[in-house]
């Protein structure tokens, strides 16, 4: 594993860009560690200074510093995304291997339900989901729920990737050679279908996110944990752009978009590493 | 054409599922809470003042009804869809007593006619542009185009959306920024107002298109790649077929046929980013008739436009679903 | 012998050979991730195709069959590349060196004068396009005929090779295997092209299919008056088709001559294994195999490809690489052990 993340590194440009990007931002989130104030806390810097040497960020009009906030948002705007995506793959790996390996009737009732979920639009039923809950909204539920409706597309993939995996000729000699089923999936077909669960959990984290970043925008999640989309919310509501405090979005905006950016690109080259078929098209000297 | 029927049958079968499973989640996200909506929305109406008790009373029978409230939960569930059969999602609470099955019925053209051409043009493009850049791998420009539309792509819709507000509200105004249409045009199909619902309709548009072609760009540049691999293109190439040729009938066309599978499956998707950008915008679509909604507490109204949004996403995949066997003639139809 | 039979149906031949290979090297050359790899897959081969005549390229898997065959059909991409030598096609006014021919002339002469069976007829049409369109996109331009007329030729056509008219509305899904196979010999025969390189074309099929295919192949080429240049690692479809018979091992050709004294006397100690090797009908025990496997190309061994696995070898053999030389009318040797002389 750690060769196959060194030659990445060295070799594939997007993979290093990726990796700056998302270290950068995992850099900013770990120094809310050492903010001087708890976030929620507001009026304790004089508001609305532009960047200077004491605030490099410079302040918000609620009177906060605008980088430790960021730091705070940016740290539970992953977190966030991080939950969302580990716990919708155990819905992904679930359906995604149950229908893989055993097919017939029931891969093709699974995958049914699977389209539907891809297909019915999820964000009106999250604003719903904000209507009805209202003030008792917290961000475990709206996680859950996330995670109940995003596990779709992902469960499709590994769907695949299990069925060719099934039918291939390294497996049925596994068979043979009298491996149970449990060694087979452990031994053989794991090292696959980790790297592909690995991409897809950054995809995954990159829609939760951005799906946070939205409803958080428009007030519709708890607006009083700093979010990145919190803080914008926040920025809007002080008509922030208008009265020219400009800091105050777009220093949220620039780290979330090289969050996005980041992830987007470790997983896309981490994914075209692991097709053998790109990999035989770059030898070729191509891209 | 029997063989095509078994195919049609099979896609209604889906979207009746995707309808059914969609109305179901919507039905029991409704009731997960322990807060009373139908009090609730009561409670908003009443701070405003201006209802009368009779009214509020019309209204409280009304939601009851609808969202039947009485009877347990199953009796709730069976009402609930005789209701949305029907097309009745009851009055609005805040344009009341307009139903709201009107105000969605004249904001959804507007989505339509947003969403619609986006669409089709950054799957056209995309397609189009990721296609050739598979093909000529070596071509700078087509490698750069790629790394602006993977740059674009990740990023949520809101948040591109907000960009082009700012960079064309704030730095360079040189489009509309809000409504759908300029305020006091004459309605109809008249030269000034078509233009100035396109002029309206630029910067939406333009949103959905940039955060769109990436997606599609990559898919179709990976599919070809795939493609040219193949037997018969490696065959058509010593056949000395014509390279326009090949790279049209052979590879793009081939191509193209999952991507056509990729559209459908991504409606829903395009559709969250729709609804997202017309609230930027102020597009007077079925997004923003949302959120104004849950700004006013107008459960009716939200509700309705959920159901609503369930059930355009499903026909459009499903019109897409039927246009797809003539374009793969391999496809099991028997 | 072949080529005389050919001559007494058919007005006379053209002076030379179709296909003349010179001193032909091709590797494959890889850049991956800072290490380069050169498996030299052809080479210095050198063979000749003669008009109407049907020659066999015999080798195991790796023996680099494929790769002469790609190179000779102008199939050379990178990370394979022409390191040396020269391919001239030879036709009906003119000849072009393809070694060095550019995209454009080796245009020209595609489909017309150069044609390509390949394996896997399966797969080789193209599945959204009609069969028709795709006789259109392969062979109208040299054809030149309008439309109507067109179609009504390749019907002709298709009839030579028991196919309905029919199938050109069809798409190949809708064709069995069988009339795919009939249909990419049709294809392939349609302009009446002065060479038909067929690579495997009938393995992976039964031997009863495998055999009607032949058949199909020889009364075509027959008819046409084409040169054939036939690959495929079966000795027995070779004693059954070829004029000529070239053996390949390990990106050499080691030895070549008419196939019937081929197969009746083989010299080369690898062609003598491999007729040896081929089971006969009233064998009771089944035959030996050669011990080992073909050299790695990367890095082949020094001097004749052969000596590790060769019962003649001798010190000369791992030192020196044995000329390809004439042992006979019409027939060449690489071998030390077979033909002293060529140590001279």
């Amino acid at each position: 594993m750690l060769v196959v993340l060194r030659d990445l590194l060295r070799h594939r440009p997007e993979f290093a860009l990726g990796a700056v990007l998302v270290g950068i931002v995992l850099a900013v989130a770990a120094m809310s560690l050492l903010a001087p104030h708890p976030p929620e806390l507001t009026y304790v810097v004089p508001p609305d200074l532009p960047p200077s040497a004491a605030h490099p960020m410079g302040t918000t009009s609620r009177g906060q510093d605008t980088f430790w906030q960021l730091t705070f948002a940016i740290r539970n705007t992953i977190l966030f995304g991080l939950t969302v995506a580990l716990l919708s793959r155990i819905l992904s790996l679930i359906i995604g291997l149950l229908s893989g390996y055993l097919g017939g009737a029931v891969d093709r009732v699974l995958m049914s339900i699977n389209d539907t979920f891809v297909v019915v639009p999820l964000f009106p039923i999250l604003v719903l989901f904000y209507f009805v809950m209202r003030d008792s909204m917290s961000w475990a539920a709206l996680a859950l729920v996330m995670a109940c409706l995003g596990w779709a597309y992902d469960a499709r993939l590994i769907r695949s990737i299990t069925m060719s995996l099934r039918t291939r000729e390294f497996t049925e000699s596994a068979v043979f050679s009298g491996m149970t089923t449990r060694q087979i999936v452990l031994q053989e077909h794991l090292p696959y279908v980790l790297p592909i669960v690995f991409s897809t959990t950054l995809n995954n984290m990159n829609w939760s996110i951005g799906l946070e970043v939205t409803l958080s925008v428009l007030g519709f999640t708890s607006i009083n944990t700093p979010t990145i989309g919190v803080m914008i919310y926040w920025a809007n509501q002080h008509t922030a752009l208008v009265a020219g405090i400009w800091w105050w979005i777009f220093f949220p905006v620039a780290l979330v978009v090289m969050l996005f950016v980041g992830l987007f690109l470790l997983a896309v080259s981490m994914n075209e590493f692991i097709d053998p078929r790109s990999r035989l098209a770059r030898m070729r000297g191509g891209s | 054409m029997a063989s095509y029927g078994a195919h049609l049958t099979k896609r209604l079968g889906q979207f009746a599922l995707v309808v059914f499973i969609g109305i179901s989640i919507t039905f029991l996200v409704t009731h997960l809470t322990p807060i009373d909506p139908v009090e609730q929305t009561i409670a908003v109406a009443a701070a405003f003042g201006s209802t009368s008790p009779e009214a509020i009373a019309l209204l409280r029978a009304s939601l009851r009804d609808l969202y039947g409230t009485e009877g347990g939960l199953w009796q709730q569930y069976l009402t609930f869809w005789g209701r949305i059969l029907t097309g009745d999602f009851g009055p609005s609470l805040s344009a009341f007593p307009t139903p709201v099955a009107e105000l969605i019925g004249r904001a959804l053209p507007w989505t339509i006619g947003l969403l619609v051409p986006a669409t089709l043009i950054s799957w056209a493009l995309g397609n189009l542009l990721g296609g050739l850049a598979g093909y000529y791998r070596q071509s700078r420009g087509l490698r750069l185009a790629g790394i602006v539309a993977m740059g674009l792509h990740p990023i949520p819709y809101y948040i591109v959306a907000f960009l082009l507000l700012v960079t064309f509200g704030y730095l360079w105004p040189i489009l509309p920024l809000g409504g759908g249409h300029q305020m006091n045009l004459e309605v109809g199909l008249n030269p000034t107002f078509i233009l100035s619902v396109l002029e309206h309709a630029v910067l939406p548009g333009l949103s959905l298109v940039l955060v769109g072609v990436g997606g599609w760009f990559m898919g179709m540049r990976a599919l070809v790649s795939n493609v040219v691999t193949e037997d018969y293109v490696t065959y058509a190439e010593l056949g000395g077929v014509a390279r326009g040729r090949i790279l049209r009938s052979y590879v793009m066309r081939n191509a193209l046929v999952p991507q056509v599978t990729g559209l459908a499956m991504s409606l829903g998707s395009i559709f969250n980013g729709a609804i997202i950008t017309e609230q930027v915008f102020g597009y007077p679509g079925i997004g923003k008739l949302l959120i104004d909604g849950v700004h006013a507490g107008d459960y009716s109204l939200v509700l309705g436009v959920t159901t609503v949004s369930i059930a355009a996403v499903a026909t459009a995949v499903l019109v897409i679903d039927l246009l797809y066997p003539p374009l793969d003639p391999r496809v099991k139809v028997g | 012998m072949a080529a005389a039979s050919v001559a007494a149906a058919q007005p006379a031949p053209r002076p030379g050979p179709v296909l003349e290979v010179r001193g032909l090297r091709a590797y494959y050359r890889a850049r991956h991730f800072g290490v380069v790899r050169e498996v030299r897959a052809v080479d210095e081969v050198d063979l000749a195709v003669l008009p109407g005549q049907i020659y066999g390229l015999a080798g195991e898997s790796s023996s680099g069959k494929s790769t002469l065959v790609k190179t000779i059909a102008g199939a050379v991409q990178p990370p394979l590349e022409i390191v040396g030598g020269s391919i001239r096609l030879s036709f009906r006014g003119g000849a072009v060196e393809t070694s060095r021919a550019g995209a454009g002339e080796l245009r020209a002469l595609r489909w017309k004068h150069l044609s390509y069976i390949m394996q896997g007829s399966m797969s080789v049409l193209n599945p959204v396009r009609r069969i028709e369109r795709t006789f259109v996109d392969f062979a109208a331009r040299h054809i030149g005929l309008p439309p109507a007329e067109f179609r009504r030729l390749v019907e002709a056509h298709l009839q030579r090779l028991r196919l309905e008219p029919a199938v050109l509305d069809a798409y190949p899904h809708q064709l069995s295997g069988g009339m795919r196979q009939r249909v990419a010999i049709a294809l392939a025969t349609l302009c009446r092209p002065e060479l038909i390189i067929a690579d495997e074309p009938t393995t992976a099929l039964d031997v009863v299919v495998q055999k009607r295919v032949l058949a199909l192949i020889r009364a075509v080429q027959r008819e046409l008056g084409s040169s054939l240049l036939f690959v495929t690692h079966d000795l027995a479809v070779h004693a059954n088709l070829c004029d000529r018979l070239g053996i390949m091992y390990a990106g050499r050709l080691v030895e070549e001559g008419p196939t019937a004294e081929l197969f009746r006397a083989p010299r080369h100690p690898y062609t003598r294994h491999l007729i040896a090797s081929l089971p006969r009908i009233g064998d009771t025990v089944p035959r030996e195999g050669l011990e080992g496997a073909p050299p790695n190309l990367a890095d082949p061994p020094p001097g004749c490809r052969f000596h590790p696995r060769c019962p003649l070898a001798t010190e000369v053999c791992r030192q020196r690489v044995p000329p390809l030389a004439p042992a006979g009318p019409g027939r060449r040797v690489a071998c030390f052990a077979a033909l002293p002389e060529s140590l001279a």
